[in-house]
Formats: structure tokens, C-alpha cells, sequence
């Protein structure tokens, strides 16, 4: 305002405001060239992760379609795997996936619940960076060595766990085996091979991711309601019970679904342990079971070109399954309030 | 032990307070003596000793990095949640040392409770389960007519009842930060502590939530003894009765310049540091 100082002078016209658009306009500045570098870059890689799970869908739907148009929808009901008698199905074979898969989790459910919450709750500060690596070595040991692990250390002490279920849990449908548990000597060769072992070498598997997602967010709970709740008298336990596992729940569910979806699919420990069979039945603890991957691995290399068309399909399913399982894991976890923040 | 003559004789006589609802009518009275405190092998606190007398509130003020919230922590047992935290010195609950093995730390937590810097409700739990969550923590268990006395009682004391009582089932964090703090502060009053020790509890808050929060330190102090850490001088001025200045030098650990009734704190201090800061000087 110069005005002020200014002389009266001889009135000069007013200044004439500038034509002000009142629309939104562009205030991007641009990306420097580097940026405009990394971005496509990473962009590039970052759909082709998208592509490539994409082109496998699309090549198993695709490679499916002869056999549902065969089979139609007894290909989904039918118990039996006989190509060679144009009877194919896997209603069994899904039973097995899902029984093993079932065992693995109940017994890494609550292993993996347990070493997270000690190793982000109790465990002394030194202590823990060597437990998180005993944990993550455990995810990096071959699938193979779980397999013979199971098969050489675990079976033959698992099947004495197994006829002890039997005896003392045989009423229940699913601890029950087809043999006479009081015989003696007792038929250990009905307890051995069965999804129960399968499912404990599968549980050593998947338990490091499990724990994994649930140690994440375990030490995410904020630190001011941990203290709120100590402030108020509450123990260690109390704390976790009403602060830490609240907080967790998105991450306990997601990691266990997570850890779940790698199980239906595990493999060589499967194809290792357990003999086949193709029969429906909910008896973990007796001999013989299959799953999707192992009839897979199993069958592979003998298959004529319509049976290799059928085991396509099969995997087809298992892909999807393992699809929804994650997907779904994953939006629970990024529901959950642990998965939101930050 | 010095304190006990002048303890009992700050305590005030009630004849005028309700006799019903409220437990107990005073609070416990605090002597920290010798204290250090390290974190590391960084010392922190060189031997402070502070006399917080029952039915007082104790301002600790003092520049940002003086101690003064690790003294407070150290009060109810916080500071050793810090992995690396080592202390020495004495706490004398009432004259007992709240650190002596033979006192369990939840029982010592309950009977001196906190309030935080930044409100910190229980975000999955109503209003009324957060007044009671110590209750649930401590496994005390209270009928159901006693519970909901107990809820109105603890929230007409920290100033809330009449803004919350229509929602008590609504989510604690669906307050505002004003209302939250005096909502953790009547979940901390539930549990019916002798001390409640308050870490800078208006920083986070603006001047309307503050003042409502001092009116409920000036309500409260009649059963609980408060000690507050600020650093907001005319806060200190308005809700203490004593005041301790934290000073710590560069590269030494924090120490109490000086510590006395507030009123010699503000207007007559001793110490020309006491009086630069509390004028505004530094700090």
C-alpha cells in the first residue's frame, strides 16, 4: 500500500483485477525423470506378478475345460482314479487335501499362537532376535527334510499316539480306525502312513509363517494401552488377554488362513508319508488318505495325454481354493485394525 | 522418617463429604528417597528425594529431558517396563518400599495409578467397560448394581458423567481427546488408588478439556493424592499445592533444583534457576 505515502496525485484508473477462472485447476508438478524411471519400473514388475498369476489361472481353466465337458460335474463328486476306466474324480482326493490340511493346522494353530506371543511378549530382548531366526530357519529347512523327518523320527512314535487316540477317543468318528484297538499285538501297520502323520510333518511347514504374521502384529498393540492396562494392576497375562490378542485378531486369523493355503498345497511330505487311497473318509488316524498335490506328483509322469488333462483340472481346483483362502485371509488382515495401521 | 507428623497433619478431616459411595476418604502418602534411575549405562535421575504428602497435588516441572517423567514412572513401576531401565533409591508407599520383593508389582500398580500423556481408552471396549477394565484386569469381581454405581461415581468424579451417560455402550474411542483423557481418568479412579500419578495429562488437549481436567484434580484430591507432570507453568501454579523444579545440566543426570509449597515456588524462589524458569527465562 503505497498509497499512503504517495502525493494526491491525479486520480489514475483503477488497476483492473486479473481474470481469476473458478474452476480446479492443475497443480501437478510432474515427476523428475528419475522418478518417472523408478515408477515405471517398479510398475512394470508389479503387474507382471499380476500377469503371471493370471496366465496360470487361465492356463489350468483353459487346460480343464475337455474334462468338465467329459465329466461335468462328477468330476467334482466321483471318489475313484481310474483313467484307464474313464472313471476320474476327486471328491475323495479333496477329503484327503482338506484332512491334512486340517491336522497341520490344529497343530500349528497353537504352537505358532504360543511362540509369538512368547517371543514378542516374554521373551528376554537378547533372547529374541536368536528365537526369530530359529523360526524363520525352520520355513527355510526343504519340504523334502520335513518329509523324511516325519517318515523316519515322527511316524514311528506318531502311531502309538495314534492307537492311544484310537483307544481312548475311538468313539469319536474322527479318532476312530478301522482295526480292533484292544488286540493284541495291536495292527500297527493301520495307524502308520495315515493324514495324521502327513499332517504333523505339514504342521512343521507352515508354523513359521503362521508365527511370523502373528508376531508382526503382536508387537504392533500400542504401547499406551499396554500401559494402560499395567497402570491399572493388570498382570502380564491380563494385558495380553485384553490388549495384545484383541489387536492381534486380524493377524492370528489372517496368518493362520495364510499358513492354511500353503498346507492344502504341500506336496513332497504328503507323497513321502502317506499311501494312497480313494476312499471318503474322515479317519486321519488310519492308514492311507490322498491329496490334490500328491495324486498330482504321484500320477504325473505315467499320465496319457487325457489323464494329464484330468490332473490339470484337479490342480485347477486346488488353485482356486488356495485363491479364495488368501484372498480372503488377506482381507482380514488388512481389515483387522492391526492390518490398517500405518 | 520425618513424614509421618506432618503426613497425618495435612490430612484433611471430612465431616462435610458424602459418607456414601466413597471408599476411602484419603490418600497415600509418597517418599521417594535416593532415587536414580538409568537408562543403559545413561544416568538419568541422580538420587532424587521428593516428599509427596497425602491429599496433595505434587506438580514435578522442569525443561523437557529433566527426568521428570521417569521420576513419575518410577513412582508406580513403569519405568521398569523400559528393558534396559535400571534404578536404586526407595519408594515408600505409606511408609512401606513399593520395590521390596515381598510387594507384588500389580498390587502396587493398583494402588497408585497413571494417567497418560496421550489418552489412551481401550478402543474395542464401551465407555462403561473401560471405567471397569481395571476391576476386570485385577480379577476383583462387583455385582452388577455395584458396578453401575461404581461407573457413575467414577465418571461424575473426572467431570464425564453428564456428557457420556446416555452412551455408556458406545466405543471409548468414539469420544473426543478431552473426553477420553477424563474417561481414562475414571477408569483410573475406579480402582480406587491412593496415588494417581498424571504424566503431562493436558498436552495433548485443548484449553476447554484442560480446565475441565483441572477442576477434576482439584475434586479428586480430597481422596487421592495427585502427582502431575507439566510443563505448563500456570497449570503447576493453579492445580499444585507443592511444586518440585527438574533441572538437569548438559551431560549429567537430572536432580530437584528445588522443591517446596507452590506459592514459595512461583513467588519467592530460592534459587535464581528456579526463578528464571518458572518466569519464562529458559526452557
Amino acid at each position: 500500500m503505497t498509497a499512503l505515502l504517495d502525493p494526491p496525485s491525479a486520480p489514475s484508473a483503477p488497476e483492473p483485477t486479473p481474470q481469476i477462472d473458478d474452476v480446479p485447476r492443475s497443480i501437478d508438478p510432474g515427476l523428475p525423470p528419475s522418478d518417472r524411471i523408478f515408477f515405471g519400473v517398479s510398475r512394470v514388475i508389479g503387474f507382471s506378478v499380476f500377469i503371471i498369476m493370471a496366465a496360470i489361472g487361465l492356463f489350468l481353466g483353459f487346460q480343464s475345460i475337455p474334462t468338465f465337458k467329459r465329466y461335468g460335474f462328477s468330476f467334482l463328486t466321483e471318489s475313484a482314479w481310474q483313467p484307464d476306466k474313464d472313471v476320474v474324480g476327486i471328491s475323495a482326493v479333496l477329503v484327503g487335501t482338506f484332512t491334512v490340511a486340517l491336522v497341520a493346522m490344529s497343530i500349528a494353530f497353537p504352537l505358532a499362537l504360543a511362540t509369538s506371543l512368547y517371543i514378542s511378549e516374554y521373551a528376554p530382548a537378547k533372547f529374541k532376535s536368536f528365537l526369530v531366526s530359529m523360526v524363520d530357519l525352520m520355513a527355510a529347512v526343504p519340504s523334502i527334510v520335513w518329509g523324511l523327518w516325519g517318515f523316519f523320527l515322527i511316524q514311528p512314535k506318531a502311531i502309538h499316539l495314534a492307537h492311544w487316540l484310537h483307544t481312548h477317543l475311538g468313539w469319536v468318528p474322527f479318532f476312530h480306525v478301522d482295526t480292533d484297538p484292544e488286540a493284541s499285538p495291536w495292527a500297527q501297520t493301520r495307524y502308520a502312513a495315515s493324514a495324521f502323520i502327513a499332517g504333523i510333518a505339514v504342521s512343521m511347514m507352515v508354523l513359521p509363517m503362521a508365527a511370523a504374521v502373528m508376531r508382526q502384529v503382536f508387537s504392533q498393540a500400542p504401547v499406551g494401552e499396554r500401559e494402560a492396562a499395567l497402570g491399572l494392576g493388570a498382570t502380564r497375562w491380563g494385558m495380553i488377554r485384553s490388549v495384545v490378542l484383541p489387536f492381534g485378531r486380524g493377524g492370528i486369523i489372517g496368518g493362520t488362513m495364510l499358513s492354511l493355503g500353503r498346507a492344502l498345497g504341500e506336496t513332497i511330505a504328503v507323497v513321502l508319508i502317506v499311501s494312497p487311497a480313494f476312499d471318503i473318509k474322515f479317519r486321519p488316524l488310519e492308514i492311507g488318505t490322498s491329496t490334490i498335490s500328491q495324486l498330482i506328483a504321484g500320477r504325473f509322469g505315467e499320465a496319457t495325454s487325457s489323464q494329464l488333462a484330468a490332473l490339470l483340472t484337479a490342480g485347477f481346483v486346488l488353485f482356486i481354493i488356495t485363491l479364495i483362502i488368501n484372498t480372503l485371509a488377506a482381507m482380514i488382515v488388512a481389515r483387522s485394525r492391526s492390518g490398517a495401521q500405518e | 522418617m520425618t513424614t509421618a507428623p506432618e503426613v497425618n497433619s495435612l490430612i484433611p478431616t471430612y465431616t462435610d463429604a458424602p459418607a456414601t459411595d466413597v471408599v476411602h476418604v484419603r490418600g497415600g502418602s509418597l517418599n521417594a528417597v535416593g532415587v536414580s534411575a538409568w537408562f543403559g549405562s545413561n544416568k538419568v535421575l541422580e538420587k532424587v528425594s521428593l516428599e509427596m504428602p497425602a491429599n496433595t497435588v505434587t506438580a514435578l516441572i522442569g525443561p523437557s529431558g529433566c527426568g521428570k517423567s521417569t521420576f513419575l514412572r518410577i513412582l508406580n513401576r513403569m519405568h521398569e517396563l523400559v528393558p534396559s531401565a535400571k534404578l536404586s533409591g526407595q519408594v515408600l508407599l505409606d511408609g512401606d518400599d513399593i520395590y521390596d520383593p515381598g510387594h507384588r508389582i500389580t498390587e502396587t500398580r493398583k494402588r497408585i495409578g497413571m494417567v497418560f500423556q496421550k489418552p489412551n481408552p481401550f478402543p474395542a471396549m464401551s465407555i462403561a467397560d473401560n471405567v471397569t477394565a481395571g476391576l476386570k484386569l485385577t480379577g476383583t469381581k462387583i455385582g452388577k448394581s455395584d458396578r453401575e454405581a461404581l461407573i457413575e461415581r467414577s465418571l461424575t468424579r473426572a467431570g464425564l458423567w453428564k456428557e457420556v451417560k446416555d452412551r455408556l455402550k458406545e466405543p471409548g474411542s468414539a469420544l473426543s481427546g478431552g473426553q477420553q483423557q477424563r474417561l481414562c481418568i475414571a477408569r483410573s479412579l475406579a480402582v480406587e488408588p491412593e496415588v494417581l500419578l498424571m504424566d503431562e495429562p493436558c498436552s495433548a488437549l485443548d484449553p476447554t478439556s484442560t480446565r475441565r481436567v483441572e477442576e477434576t484434580i482439584h475434586e479428586i484430591k480430597d481422596q487421592v493424592t495427585v502427582v502431575i507432570v507439566t510443563h505448563n507453568m500456570q497449570q503447576a501454579a493453579r492445580v499444585s499445592q507443592q511444586c518440585a523444579f527438574f533441572l538437569a545440566q548438559l551431560g549429567t543426570p537430572g536432580d530437584i533444583v528445588e522443591a517446596g509449597p507452590t506459592t514459595e515456588i512461583f513467588g519467592n524462589p530460592r534459587d535464581p534457576r528456579t526463578e528464571d524458569y518458572v518466569n519464562g527465562r529458559f526452557g
